[in-house]
């Protein structure tokens, strides 16, 4: 092969690489701006309203999609996204509440939950019972806002089933 | 008659004088000269077998999908107009166009129902396709059908995103939790899940910014690429032969290495070197079972185009399109129901979360994405585990391929069982009534 083909070829080669590489970096860049920077979802952290406010028993917070527990001066959140796809769960008030062992400690359970899209199930304490869901459902911690003392709600934070908040 | 005449002097060759054709050719030139003519045509070979014209062997449903898909376009277009792709007003705007412009409900009617027979025609395209064995190539033709196929599929889930995302739009209920439910089974894949449903939604929050995505989705990319592989799945059929029914009765030759020569005479029928000339010499040679294209194939595809119109357009004025409630982030209707092309894969996710002792295989990864994928996978894959012989394809039900016959209709008769469960068997919290049984009574508000 004569040195003249070779430069051609060299050159062609060039070209067409030039190009991919290009085209690439363009596809690359449309992707990546596809992926945002800044996010404007609303915090993670919610004022839910004064304790006092919250009525014994449970309360559905449908802006947090939230069950809201109250025993006296103890408080405690469940989640109601179903952790199987993510739509609502419903409470349903139990004809008699009862009483479970949840993690060592007697829980007054009084609700049950059920997903209209598929179909599961989940105790009171939000345990998954049947269908397709395949964890509990989420506590969240519960705080008293330092300033005003309202309750907050931090939807970020999971937490263990014997978790309590008192207020005082 | 051609329908516009001028008298000019001969035309050098490979010009053609006349900017319109002749529906009804006098002369086998003539009708020839219609598909060199016309841009539109070309898709089509100057001649075809009688056997793939057949009414009872294709049901012409490719034709009535692409005609379809043409009445999808024409009525997106005013659509395009009226609609505005935010959340705060989309819902408004489609409630106008159903309730305020003039003639709107009627061309949402017309888009409505040409995307559910959409559906339902690609799909029953798809099992034509299979059962007479049609992505299959005669022995040694050189053809390539089964790439078609596998364009076909893709074509398939275009035409199911463009549904789904196309749902989405009006923002209502249907809407609102159908991305929650379809964004979070993308969101069960292990390891890259959640960021591929932040890519897909634009954030976490299904907002403003799942909408504009979903939106130029549905009237740009997804229209586009359909578009582009209808064009290349046409003119595939032409460069393999035609429908396999064609080669029943004239098989194609072995293609002969043909020297290269330089020149610029264009054949006959103006068609290029390589496969096509091979096959349609053979064609040519068969002139008991061909016919011309022009105007026997454009005669039945506008029939099967004007018929599909016809029956759109009636359907619509009978047919209200539904809106549901706007998107309420905060209520999950019960049931809440994907439309019927969807309810299987609902069923599926219902019921496919298994335990494993302290270990839980989460139903929205195993139905949602491993079971669908693999059947996609094996449906894509298919003509290369088709071992039937070659004369089997482009007949009905032929004996050397029953076993994969019945194990596909099995599948598909699964597939209808399914949603006809989710359909008329689910109630509230999705759980199981006869068709005939009364829901209980739920209230609607906690």
């Amino acid at each position: 092969m004569s040195d003249k083909s070779d430069r051609r070829d060299f050159l062609v080669r060039l070209g067409l690489g030039a190009g991919v590489v290009g085209v690439g970096l363009q596809g690359v860049a449309s992707l990546r701006s596809l992926v945002p920077n800044v996010s404007y979802d609303p915090p993670t952290t919610v004022k839910l309203g004064p304790p006092h406010d919250f009525p014994d028993g449970l309360k559905f917070l449908p802006d947090e999609r939230l069950f809201v527990f109250r025993e006296g001066k103890t408080f405690h959140a469940i989640s109601a996204v179903c952790t199987h796809l993510g739509c609502t769960v419903r409470a349903e008030a139990l004809p008699q509440p009862e009483t479970a062992e949840v993690d060592g400690r007697p829980v007054r359970l009084t609700h049950r939950y059920l997903c209209p899209c598929h179909g599961s199930r989940y105790r009171g304490d939000g345990q998954n019972l049947s269908g397709p869901a395949p964890r509990p459902l989420a506590w969240y911690r519960l705080t008293v806002a330092p300033d005003d003392g309202q309750l907050v709600v931090d939807l970020a934070d999971e937490v263990d089933r014997d978790f309590r908040l008192t207020v005082a | 008659m051609a329908l516009l005449k001028r008298k000019a002097d001969p035309a050098a060759p490979g010009v053609h004088p006349q900017p319109l054709w002749s529906f009804r050719p006098r002369s086998d030139r003539e009708s020839g000269d219609a598909i060199v003519a016309n841009f539109v045509l070309h898709w089509f070979p100057a001649k075809v077998a009688r056997a793939s014209l057949a009414w009872g062997y294709s049901f012409w449903l490719g034709t009535a999908s692409a005609a379809l898909l043409l009445l999808l376009v024409l009525s997106g277009l005013p659509l395009l107009f009226l609609y505005v792709p935010s959340v705060e007003r989309a819902y408004a705007s489609v409630k106008d166009i159903e309730y305020v412009v003039t003639f709107g409900a009627w061309i949402r009617s017309v888009h409505r129902i040409s995307a559910h027979l959409m559906v339902a025609v690609v799909f029953l395209h798809l099992v034509r396709v299979f059962l007479t064995g049609a992505y299959k190539n005669a022995a040694g033709g050189g053809q390539h059908r089964e790439w078609n196929w596998v364009i076909g599929v893709v074509m398939l889930l275009l035409t199911l995103f463009l549904s789904f995302t196309g749902y989405l739009l009006p923002w209502d209920q249907l809407a609102f939790w159908a991305v929650t439910v379809g964004t979070n089974i993308a969101s069960s894949i292990p390891l890259v899940g959640p960021q591929l449903r932040e890519l897909m939604i634009g954030g976490r929050e299904i907002e403003q910014a799942t909408l504009i995505r979903f939106y130029v989705l549905h009237v740009i990319v997804l229209p586009g690429g359909l578009g582009a592989l209808l064009a290349y799945h046409m003119w595939r059929i032409r460069k393999d032969g035609g429908l396999a029914a064609s080669d029943l009765d004239a098989p194609p030759e072995r293609p002969r290495p043909e020297p290269v020569v330089p020149t610029k005479t264009y054949s006959l029928l103006g068609v290029a070197r390589g496969q096509s000339p091979v096959i349609r010499a053979s064609a040519l040679e068969a002139p008991d079972t061909t016919v011309n294209a022009v105007p026997d194939l454009t005669r039945r595809a506008a029939i099967v185009t004007l018929g599909t119109i016809a029956i759109v357009s009636i359907l619509a004025v009978v047919i209200r399109s539904p809106l549901e409630e706007p998107a309420n982030a905060l209520l999950t209707p019960n049931p809440a129901k994907a439309p019927w092309y969807f309810l299987w894969l609902q069923e599926i996710v219902t019921d496919t979360t298994f335990r494993v002792g302290s270990f839980t295989l989460n139903g929205a990864f195993i139905g949602g994405v491993v079971l669908p994928g693999l059947l996609l996978a094996l449906l894509t894959a298919w003509p290369w585990f088709d071992r039937s012989p070659a004369h089997a394809a482009g007949r009905w039900f032929p004996a050397s391929r029953r076993r994969q016959n019945a194990v596909f209709l099995l599948i598909v008769v699964g597939i209808l069982l399914l949603t006809f469960v989710g359909m008329f068997m689910r109630g509230p919290y999705w759980q199981l009534f006869w068709p005939w049984e009364a829901w209980p009574e739920i209230p609607s508000r906690i």
